[in-house]
């Protein structure tokens, strides 16, 4: 009973939506890493190998990928730790940890892009990771300044073209799709699209909200036709000649080039995949899927043992040789098919800023007529 | 005590009957009455008046046109299919007098996946036109699925089985007599079909129109997947994209409204029209045979008519599943998954749909509120009657991970579709002759007697089709299974569409046609036993 009070006050509206607008100010936890690596060395050493012995794992994952669930049992067999998972929508979990509140089960979230991940951070349903090995395996702008979340896979947001009609340089730079040669050969999704946002904040970023505005301008003139489906029905569209300029993630190509329907690999023959810079020596869009650490996490151990599986060879082919996303370990061999893109650099853009600018985003989307 | 005696003007009789029937009422009533209330306690503030001045015309025309438009398919796939397949003898007709309530058995998203592949600049029907015709795909306009008109296509598809089974019931049920004195008074097929059948039958049509446009409201699967912005997608925008349940909540009031608007406009149609079947000969009229030409005419409408809502895109599904093998997925216990949430939450939602049903024969107090509430809950969105479930499961402290999700999750079920349950048990009372009560009262039967004796006989003659097509829809439920399931219940209809939503429309075949299976089975019986019940009425 004593928590009913506590949950009431804690759930209704008025709590939720200052909960919404202090964001961001998710307390500092300081004696959580010590502690948390103690625990997961007893737990290595003790008890039986036998599942479910050793605790249980709450993972409130975006993604929706069979491999993870082999993934999930692959932790579950090495460790005894017995993986719980529910698999939604980034902003559907999210609303959902909200009115859980501090009845929420979660200890990870594991989401795809940065903005999304920024989005629980902000709620304020994250708590610092502690410290561990797993950061000296991975690049610096992989961690969260304040340790809210790690990168786990890389994934690229680029362009696929027809090389019949365009060629290379003219997609070299995201400013060459503002080219009125390129009038009525783009295809692209939805602005609301979290890739969409993202990538635009970026742009803000580098370019300024002007400079990105006219970008946004200048490309909606360029659209062979009103934004519709997902990143996949662009790249097809290219191949079926409605457009020849396809803003996709790098993976949704790849996977097309690997697909078990033949109409599909045909459509990803027809076209070539290229990664547009934000201009001379600014870098490409590089995104993560990461995971986060549940702000009223009870298995804390658990969830890091599971950080230091997700980064360890095993885990980060689990994690990516189904999804065509990028290894964040550096000799991990990349998923089969991943060598036809393009080298690339890694982006130096904080990844923060992909969550921070996202309003703004969306608001230069919505000026630009980009539904 | 003095309070209770005043009101009682207006609550006639307490009896218990009343009482259960008020307490099924609260029971399917409660998430609506908790999501409404948050959402017009809680406020929105700023992101609620930004909504109004910038969304909120915009989701309410563009859910008005989907309705308006869906209303029209519905009646053109639905009325004149089942006008030649009750009244008419034609090429098939015996297989599509049950074949057409097939569509019944997809989901309207499945469709939506389906037909979104199969019509897109890629898929397999512009390639063909490109083929044939020579021209590049610039050259050429075609509509998109990604429309309006594309979603109300889709879900008149997956829904005006409702309307065809209702108008073919009243086609069926038309007096011989009236219809032979029009006839004899040489009344022409058109005529007849004009100015007597049609009138006679229009309460009917309404009333599976209204349940079928009640679901094209609610739907969320297929409006969001091709990208429509109707107030259900306003509803998890507001929800989940701008973090305001309170302003969700309030959009959700004007969609039941809507809602409420629809079986408002049915009633009335419902009480000015149709003609009183006062004549005790209810033998299905003899089938009128159809020339040649009209004939085969007819055969290729309905063939057209179950081809687009229902076989094309049936197959192209199976197409892509089989031409890119079945994955490694987790099928069997998403299945059973499945199975077990549709029938417990379709027993549940019986059980109220009886209750009220029976409820409603005792007096207007119990009729009116049974139907209120369950009018309420078929009119709000899955994802709004989680909203209230959800807050319930918070202030009791009960997690939404727990098993405890899974009973309020069964009752969101319940308080979905009962609605669409009571309606074939209504439909047994409509049957069965008014004098029937009355015989009953004046032989000196009790009201309990006559509630168990008449009643609860003649209601459980609709039972078998209520119980079909609440576990059909159940099976079909998308938005509060998503919002509710807990740890490890992903069902086939989240599999689905996490998939589909996630460009993966290969994996998202298996549990599509996994549902679609799971419900033709079911839709086939019932089929089979309504068109056996108007044979048999035919011979007898």
């Amino acid at each position: 009973m004593k928590t009913t009070m506590k949950t009431i006050a804690s759930v209704s509206f008025t709590a939720l939506l200052a909960a919404c607008s202090d964001g961001g100010t998710a307390p500092a936890a300081s004696d959580d890493g010590t502690l948390s690596d103690a625990a997961v060395e007893s737990g290595e050493t003790t008890g039986s190998i036998q599942a479910g012995s050793k605790g249980t794992l709450n993972i409130y994952s975006a993604r929706h990928y069979d491999s993870d669930k082999l993934m999930y049992e692959a932790f579950e067999d090495q460790t005894g730790i017995r993986v719980r998972f529910r698999e939604a929508g980034a902003n559907q979990l999210l609303e959902t940890m909200r009115a859980e509140g501090e009845n929420s089960p979660a200890d990870l979230i594991i989401a795809s892009d940065a903005g999304a991940l920024w989005r629980f951070k902000d709620a304020s349903l994250t708590q610092p990771l502690p410290e561990g090995e797993f950061e000296q395996l991975i690049p610096e702008r992989l961690l969260e300044p304040g340790r809210q979340w790690v990168g786990l896979a890389r994934r690229i947001r680029g362009v696929a073209y027809d090389p019949e009609r365009i060629s290379p340089d003219q997609v070299d730079e995201w400013q060459d799709l503002a080219d009125p040669s390129l009038e009525g050969e783009i295809c692209v999704r939805s602005s609301t699209n979290i890739y969409n946002l993202s990538l635009m904040a970026e742009m803000i970023e580098k370019w300024g909200a002007e400079e990105a505005q006219s970008w946004a301008d200048a490309v909606v003139t360029n659209m062979a036709r009103t934004p519709q489906g997902g990143d996949t029905d662009q790249v097809e569209a290219v191949a079926a000649g409605l457009c020849s300029v396809a803003i996709t993630n790098h993976y949704y190509w790849v996977r097309m080039t690997q697909s078990g329907s033949n109409a599909t690999r045909e459509a990803a023959a027809a076209t070539q995949i290229a990664f547009p810079s934000f201009g001379e020596g600014e870098g490409i869009h590089v995104n993560i899927t990461g995971v986060a650490m549940a702000a009223n996490a009870q298995n804390k151990n658990e969830a890091m043992q599971f950080v230091d599986y997700l980064l360890s060879s095993d885990g980060q082919h689990r994690l990516v040789d189904e999804t065509k996303e990028i290894p964040v370990i550096e000799d991990v061999t990349w998923p089969k098919g991943l060598d036809a893109i393009p080298e690339f650099e890694d982006s130096d853009t904080p990844l923060d800023t992909f969550g921070e600018r996202q309003s703004e985003a969306q608001r230069i989307y919505d000026e630009a007529g980009w539904n | 005590m003095q309070a209770i005696k005043a009101s009682s003007f207006h609550l006639p009789r307490l009896n218990p009957v009343a009482l259960i029937t008020l307490a099924a009422a609260s029971l399917i009533g409660a998430p609506v009455a908790i999501a409404i209330l948050t959402g017009v306690i809680g406020g929105g503030g700023d992101a609620w008046l930004h909504i109004v001045s910038t969304q909120l015309l915009g989701y309410t025309m563009t859910t008005l046109a989907v309705i308006g438009l869906t209303a029209t398919l519905i009646l053109l796939f639905a009325v004149p299919t089942a006008w030649f397949v009750s009244l008419n003898e034609f090429p098939g007709r015996g297989f599509f007098e049950w074949a057409l309530i097939l569509p019944l058995a997809a989901p309207g998203y499945v469709l939506a996946y389906a037909w979104a592949d199969a019509a897109d600049v890629a898929g397999p029907i512009q390639s063909l036109l490109r083929d044939v015709t020579g021209l590049s795909a610039r050259d050429y306009w075609f509509p998109s699925v990604y429309s309006i008109p594309g979603l109300s296509f889709v879900m008149a598809s997956a829904l005006f089985p409702y309307a065809y089974l209702t108008a073919r019931a009243a086609f069926s049920n038309l007096s011989l007599c009236t219809m032979e004195a029009a006839r004899s008074l040489g009344a022409s097929p058109r005529r007849l079909f004009l100015q007597v059948a049609l009138p006679a039958a229009r309460p009917a049509i309404f009333a599976g129109l209204a349940l079928a446009l009640m679901e094209t409201a609610a739907d969320y699967g297929a409006a969001s997947y091709l990208g429509v912005q109707t107030l259900s997608v306003g509803i998890f925008r507001a929800w989940h994209s701008f973090s305001e349940p309170a302003v969700a909540a309030r959009l959700a009031v004007l969609l039941i409204l809507i809602a409420f608007g629809l079986q408002f406009i049915e009633r009335v149609a419902r009480g000015r029209g149709g003609i009183q079947q006062t004549a005790t000969r209810w033998r299905t009229p003899r089938r009128q045979k159809l020339g040649p030409v009209a004939g085969w005419g007819v055969a290729i409408g309905c063939t057209l008519v179950l081809m687009l809502s229902f076989v094309i895109p049936v197959s192209r599904l199976i197409w892509v599943s089989a031409e890119t093998g079945l994955g490694q997925g987790q099928i069997v216990r998403p299945f059973l998954n499945s199975l077990t949430l549709a029938l417990a939450g379709s027993a549940f939602a019986f059980v109220l749909a009886l209750t009220i049903t029976i409820g409603a024969r005792q007096n207007r107090f119990s009729q009116f509120i049974g139907r209120f509430a369950a009018g309420a809950g078929y009119a709000a969105p899955g994802i709004v009657l989680a909203l209230g479930a959800l807050f319930i499961l918070s202030w009791t402290g009960f997690s939404v991970a727990g098993p405890a999700a899974l009973i309020f999750l069964v009752w969101i079920y319940a308080s979905r579709f009962t609605a669409a349950g009571a309606e074939p048990l209504n439909a047994a009372f409509s049957r069965a002759p008014a004098s029937l009560g009355n015989a009953a009262r004046s032989l000196g039967a009790s009201r309990f007697q006559r509630l168990v004796r008449v009643d609860l006989p003649v209601a459980m003659s609709g039972a078998s089709a209520a119980a079909i097509i609440l576990f059909v829809e159940t099976l079909k439920e998308l938005p509060a299974t998503l919002m509710l399931r807990p740890f490890n219940w992903d069902t086939l209809a989240v599999q689905a569409f996490a998939y589909a939503s996630d460009e993966r429309l290969a994996a998202a075949t298996l549990p599509s046609l996994l549902i679609t299976a799971a419900g033709l089975g079911p839709v086939v019986l019932l089929s089979l036993q309504l068109t056996r019940a108007g044979q048999s009425r035919a011979a007898g």
